[in-house]
């Protein structure tokens, strides 16, 4: 697969859609999930349908955090226009994982389906 | 027209501007209806807003009337429900969201450095669309029909069943007809604000404003399909029983609100982002700096942008979903705050390293401040679930959105107005009477709406008719009906002070107010063609750089001087670098847009007093003017017949692969896909959620019927993407009987898909199931036939020799229709064939 | 709830009154000292890192903390030491509710525009609509919950004290959404059992309203139920009528008189209400009918 420069303006974009991307999954899967087979109250929130959206929360989490830190050493070696893009995609996709994480918490205490 | 040399050196300014007043001029008398220039559209857009404002506005007083005092008989109920209904249907789609786009359409050009937008005939369809949406919405009003079910029109209060009159009908058909218009602004400002900028102006030397409104506009063309796919759903719902919201036949009426919000919110901040795009770009200028911070602005812009697609659920948090869910989405909504808290330091620390000076847009930006930070913070609390369950519905939410919409957008706009007066009028404004019109808005906006949390906190609900003296409430509803007074007449002030100023304002200087960005290069008052000649960017302070540009731009001094050609030209710019890639030229006056509108006004009349073969009449005649519209293009003789540029120029947009079109296309088609995906939330929500969904144990639609249809579509698509890459090697043998060819596959398909309908035999009337069905079957049919259509006249200019190898523009265009129809079909397929026989009808 | 909102609005008017004077004291803070490029950008990224992304972060992390946890409250969860909690059902219709007691001793009970609840112990509603979106809403009590065709939402509350709470419908639900007022009263459980009980047998009747009786039946039993003489579902069931606080969903102050006068005047007391108009019955119809209805009490 060909390689996406750090410093091409989509990046400004793919972060935020992949948290876009996670939110519809944790959003739709948690409906389809209590709409097909949901848990017992008495568990709280320990089912699996907390564990897998917390493990996709993580994994989103850290996908996102990788992608800031490589824009930001892309940003580094760059000036001008390539660095204005790289710098403010790695803005972005810090902002998205920690979004993700921020939104991604309340599966640790909140019972799925009720 | 006369084609001499062009070269940098001075001419005669009086001389350039009559060669380009002759090509760029805007026709009088009757013949205004086809202007189609930026400049005069966006200021009718504008002025139209304003007039919908002031009916919008009466409206509200009518409501305070009403509440003022206890037990009040002033309206009855029935009224009553529809004027606040139109109250909140006509600020939102009436006068917010045109209003800016207005703004934006006749500032954006300007600032970029470009002489018009780049599909200025959409512009002008844009705005008839607009024009007649509106009259007919308002008219319901006076015939007292107007909708009565609340601005989002939950079904079923607006279903047939319990709204049988023909108000859901106005609301649902003329919002529809508006949102045309809001999409074709949302489609071409998109493209002008990435292919049109002036050489040098790179994406990180873009005025804030241009990244706003590309931010606003990116989320119109996103946000608003979900609501056209709810509104047609609905209105087929009344009109001919297909029953999505009918929870007997196994809709669910929660599935309105879920397609409502998913446009509701975003549009919450597609008014409020514009706005913010001013604040952004007067605050530089009265504190005489640059803003400190571009890349962070950008940053929180962004993420705006995105975030407020993942919040529609807290309009929805008391209908019974998830905790869980509604955790997700309530943190999702606190988080907005953070990119709005980013701007607001932004503009406090410009500020505070700057020397500011106190005009009188400063104090609109200050007023904008106290309420909308005042707004943000009560959303910040309506954001937590258990706080939100108290208030919801409440007076307390009526007064937060107002401190949001009206400080967040309406002072923020008057800031613009009068900052850019000059850029109308030529003119100043004056001091004086736009204080007084400030302070009376500012304090009767407070007193109006600081008021209401309170009376929301004491339990008022909103929405209804009158109270009790009992409840306590009268002192505060009587306070608030006066502070409302009082902000109508600020309001009434700063019209005045405003009509007044086009005749006494002191005439303005150049860049009157020393600001940085392009539009001030401008003569003022403006002339149709912007700018004589094209600058070089090298900064993103333009004219603090060089603020002699008034004057060079005017004596040719700069790129693409005058219209040697006769033709409307401006330049195509790369999106990134602001590199130059093409000369672009646009059509010109044309009665084409303003004819489509009329006849779509006619298909909107016939459908509201239900005479269908009517409509069906009116709407073929305004697809025929639609197709015959696009005819003029190419190397058709009103277009660009020969390729001539001057020297040193790029070439022609039309002889390219890669001009403005098919980003118009692709833009479009984003459009479309959302609008797409919004019907496929439609199938999968109801489906899943839907409390009585019935599925057939077996589809009713024959598989091999739908494969077949399928491979004659990628046949199609295939075949044309390899004459378009024939045409990029300047290879055009067998481009027309390959176009014809593609259209006999194109109409294969659509033959199949007939078949395959008329032979399902659906029941569209009884389940909600096979209305679905059918409403997708629907779609990809008339994909279909547009992409057949489109290859079919593909094929016909190819023989006028419009479309060759040297104009090898168009079938680029066309493939990629067919590219989207591919895709969407083969989903369509999966989705609703392929899936629930994999899955089973129960689920 | 009420610590919650008085933090938050104390905070929030901190918050208001430092930015807004900040930005005052950045407009008047007059000529200023000329910083190099550096000290400006060292000055900028403090505002902005400070208000723009610490501020509303820490702000919204406390405020969730808070939050999230103050609403499981409401959740029917099932309760610790396998109790049960009380069931009401109440339904939304255009423009009254309705309002069930399927778990009460003896058989369902059944009444309207009234809800009587025990005090001290949670209270499971629940609730859905008849014909359109209404919300069930006891301003009181807590939050509030939409009651949707086709769906049951559930919501626990309970009330802390004895007495009477108002309530209405808090979902614009069409033309009369203003008079749909729930009268809500809490009361100790064995009051509630009593209240219930009564409510079990139909209403007595005497031989002096046969006549009123009649005319019920011919004119008012296929949309309203009494125990015991008809069982029409449409509109609000009258068994004990007799013995509440209002007509019309709170509309009219129930006292000696007032259902003949509702009978006479209820399309002007409260306009586009499904009840047709009366006046093909004379006076003394309606008067005698009124006298009965008054003595429905349990």
């Amino acid at each position: 697969m060909m390689r996406l420069a750090l410093t091409h303006p989509l990046h400004l974009v793919i972060g935020l859609t992949l948290w876009s991307l996670w939110f519809v999954a944790i959003y739709g899967g948690l409906s389809v999930a209590c709409a097909v087979a949901p848990p017992a109250p008495a568990q709280g929130a320990l089912t699996a349908i907390n564990g897998v959206l917390g493990l996709l929360t993580a994994a989103t989490t850290a996908l996102l955090a990788w992608l800031a830190w490589a824009c930001l050493q892309a940003a580094r070696d760059e000036l001008g226009r390539p660095r204005f893009v790289a710098a403010v995609s790695a803005g972005l996709y810090l902002f998205s994982a920690v979004s993700t994480l921020f939104v991604g918490i309340p599966v640790i205490g909140v019972p799925p389906c009720l | 027209m006369s084609e001499t040399a062009h070269t940098a050196t001075p001419q005669d300014p009086q001389r350039l501007h009559e060669e380009m007043q002759e090509v760029w001029g805007n026709p009088r008398g009757l013949k205004a209806l086809t202007i189609v220039n930026h400049t005069t559209l966006g200021l009718r857009f504008m002025v139209t807003g304003m007039v919908f404002f002031l009916i919008g506005g009466i409206l509200a007083m009518l409501v305070r009337t009403q509440l003022a005092f206890p037990d009040q008989e002033f309206m009855s109920p029935e009224i009553y429900n529809q004027v606040f209904t139109m109250h909140g249907t006509v600020m939102m789609f009436l006068f917010a969201i045109p209003m800016l786009e207005g703004l934006a359409i006749y500032m954006i050009p300007k600032m970029i450095g470009a002489r018009d937008l780049v599909c200025p005939r959409l512009t002008s369809l844009g705005y008839w669309c607009y024009l007649f949406g509106g009259i007919i919405l308002v008219s319901s009003l006076f015939l007292e029909m107007a909708p009565d079910s609340g601005w989002f029109m939950y079904t079923p209060l607006s279903s047939g069943e319990f709204a049988p009159g023909p108000g859901s009908d106005f609301w649902l058909l003329g919002i529809t007809f508006i949102e045309i218009s809001a999409l074709s602004a949302g489609v071409e400002l998109v493209v002008s604000i990435l292919r049109t900028r002036t050489r040098g102006m790179s994406l990180d030397k873009m005025p804030l404003f241009a990244w706003y409104i590309l931010a606003m506009a990116l989320m119109i063309v996103v946000g608003f399909p979900p609501l056209i796919l709810a509104s047609i759903m609905l209105e087929l719902e009344r009109a001919v029983g297909m029953p999505f919201f009918e929870v007997a036949a196994g809709g669910d009426p929660i599935l309105w609100q879920h397609l409502f919000w998913l446009f509701g919110h975003p549009e919450v901040y597609i008014i409020f982002l514009p706005a913010a795009g001013i604040v952004s770009t007067l605050i530089p200028v009265f504190a005489g700096r640059p803003i400190v911070g571009y890349r962070w602005v950008v940053v929180a812009i962004i993420v705006t942008g995105f975030i407020s697609f993942g919040l529609w659920v807290h309009h929805m948090f008391t209908v019974g979903i998830p905790q869980l869910a509604q955790a997700f989405f309530s943190a999702a909504s606190m988080l907005v705050a953070v990119p709005t808290a980013i701007q607001v330091f932004v503009w406090l620390a410009t500020l505070w390293l700057g020397r500011p000076v106190m005009k009188l847009p400063m104090l609109w930006i200050l007023g904008f401040l106290i309420i909308f930070v005042c707004g943000g913070l009560t959303g910040v609390m309506l954001a937590l679930v258990p706080f939100n369950w108290q208030v919801h519905d409440t007076h307390f939410v009526v007064a937060h959105m107002h401190y949001v919409l009206v400080g967040g957008m309406l002072f923020p706009l008057m800031a613009g107005l009068y900052y850019w007066l000059p850029l109308f009028s030529g003119r100043m404004p004056s001091e004086r009477l736009g204080r007084w019109g400030f302070w009376l808005t500012f304090l009767g906006f407070n007193a109006t709406f600081l008021i209401m949390h309170w009376t929301g906190l004491l339990g008022m609900p909103r929405r209804i008719y009158t109270y009790e003296t009992v409840m306590g409430w009268e002192i505060f509803n009587l306070l608030s009906s006066i502070g409302g007074f009082v902000m109508s007449a600020g309001i009434a002030m700063v019209l005045l002070d405003i009509a007044l100023h086009f005749r006494f304002g002191r005439p303005a200087p150049r860049n009157p107010w020393n600001a940085d960005t392009l539009e001030w290069a401008n003569t003022l008052p403006p002339s149709p063609y912007n700018l004589v000649s094209l600058p070089t960017v090298h900064s993103r302070h333009p004219m603090w750089d060089d603020p002699d540009l008034p004057r060079s731009t005017a004596a040719g001094e700069h790129g693409l001087p005058g219209a040697p050609f006769g033709r409307r030209e401006l330049w195509g710019s790369d999106p990134l670098t602001g590199k130059l890639r093409e000369v672009i030229h646009i059509p010109t006056s044309s009665w084409w847009p303003f004819l489509a509108a009329a006849a779509l006004a006619v298909v909107c009349v016939c459908l509201l007093v239900r005479m269908y073969p009517l409509a069906g009449i009116a709407t073929l005649t305004a697809v025929g003017l639609l197709l015959r519209w696009s005819w003029e293009n190419g190397a058709h003789p009103r277009a660009a017949p020969d390729a001539r540029v001057a020297p040193g120029e790029p070439p022609l947009h039309s002889r390219t692969m890669d001009g403005p079109g098919l980003w118009a296309m692709s833009i479009a088609l984003l459009a479309n896909g959302s609008f797409f995906l919004s019907y496929l939330f439609g199938w999968f929500y109801l489906w899943t959620v839907s409390p009585e969904w019935r599925m057939p144990d077996t589809s009713p639609l024959s598989l091999p019927m739908m494969l077949m249809a399928g491979v004659a579509l990628s046949a199609g698509a295939v075949w044309l993407e390899k004459l378009v890459n024939g045409l990029r090697r300047q290879d055009d043998r067998g481009l027309a009987s390959g176009m014809l060819a593609i259209t006999l596959l194109g109409g294969a398909q659509v033959a199949l898909l007939v078949w395959v309908i008329w032979q399902a035999d659906l029941a569209a009337t009884e389940t909600a199931h096979d209305a679905v069905l059918l409403l997708g079957l629907i779609y990809v049919l008339l994909h279909g036939a547009l992409g057949a259509t489109l290859t079919l006249l593909q094929a016909l200019r190819v023989g006028y020799g419009y479309v060759s190898a040297e104009v090898p523009f168009e079938p680029a265009v066309v493939a990629r229709l067919w590219r989207y129809n591919l895709v969407v079909y083969w989903i369509v397929l999966f989705a609703v064939v392929v899936m629930p026989m994999w899955l089973g009808g129960g689920a | 709830m009420a610590w919650l909102w008085w933090g938050m609005l104390a905070f929030s008017t901190v918050v208001l009154v430092v930015i807004t004077a900040l930005w005052l004291y950045a407009f008047r803070g007059g000529r200023r000292v000329d910083r190099s490029s550096r000290d400006e950008q060292r000055i900028a990224r403090r505002w902005i890192i400070g208000g723009g992304l610490l501020l509303p972060g820490l702000s919204i992390v406390v405020l969730l903390a808070f939050g999230v946890p103050a609403g499981q409250r409401m959740l029917p969860l099932p309760l610790p030491d396998g109790q049960q909690a009380e069931r009401i059902e109440v339904i939304g219709h255009q423009w009254w509710w309705e309002v069930r007691y399927p778990e009460a001793e003896g058989g369902e009970v059944v009444t309207s525009n009234q809800l009587v609840m025990p005090v001290g112990e949670p209270v499971d509603f629940h609730v859905t609509g008849e014909d359109v979106i209404h919300a069930f809403w006891i301003p009181r009590l807590g939050g509030k919950i939409d009651m949707i065709p086709g769906r049951t939402n559930v919501i626990r509350l309970e009330a802390d004290f004895a007495g009477v709470f108002g309530a209405q419908c808090a979902e614009f639900c069409g033309a009369q959404h203003t008079n749909m007022q729930l009268h809500v009263e809490a009361m100790p459980r064995d009051d509630f059992e009593a209240w219930l009980a009564e409510r079990q047998a139909p209403p007595e009747q005497s031989d002096d309203h046969a006549a009123a009786r009649e005319t019920f039946v011919e004119h008012c039993a296929s949309c309203h139920r009494v125990a015991g003489v008809s069982d029409g579902q449409l509109g609000p069931d009258l068994s004990d009528i007799g013995d509440r606080v209002s007509l019309g969903a709170g509309r009219l102050a129930m006292e000696e008189g007032a259902i003949s006068y509702w009978l006479r005047h209820h399309q002007q007391l409260k306009p586009g209400n499904r009840m047709p108009s009366h006046d093909h019955l004379d006076a003394e119809t309606l008067d005698a009918l009124g006298a009965w209805l008054e003595t429905l009490s349990p």
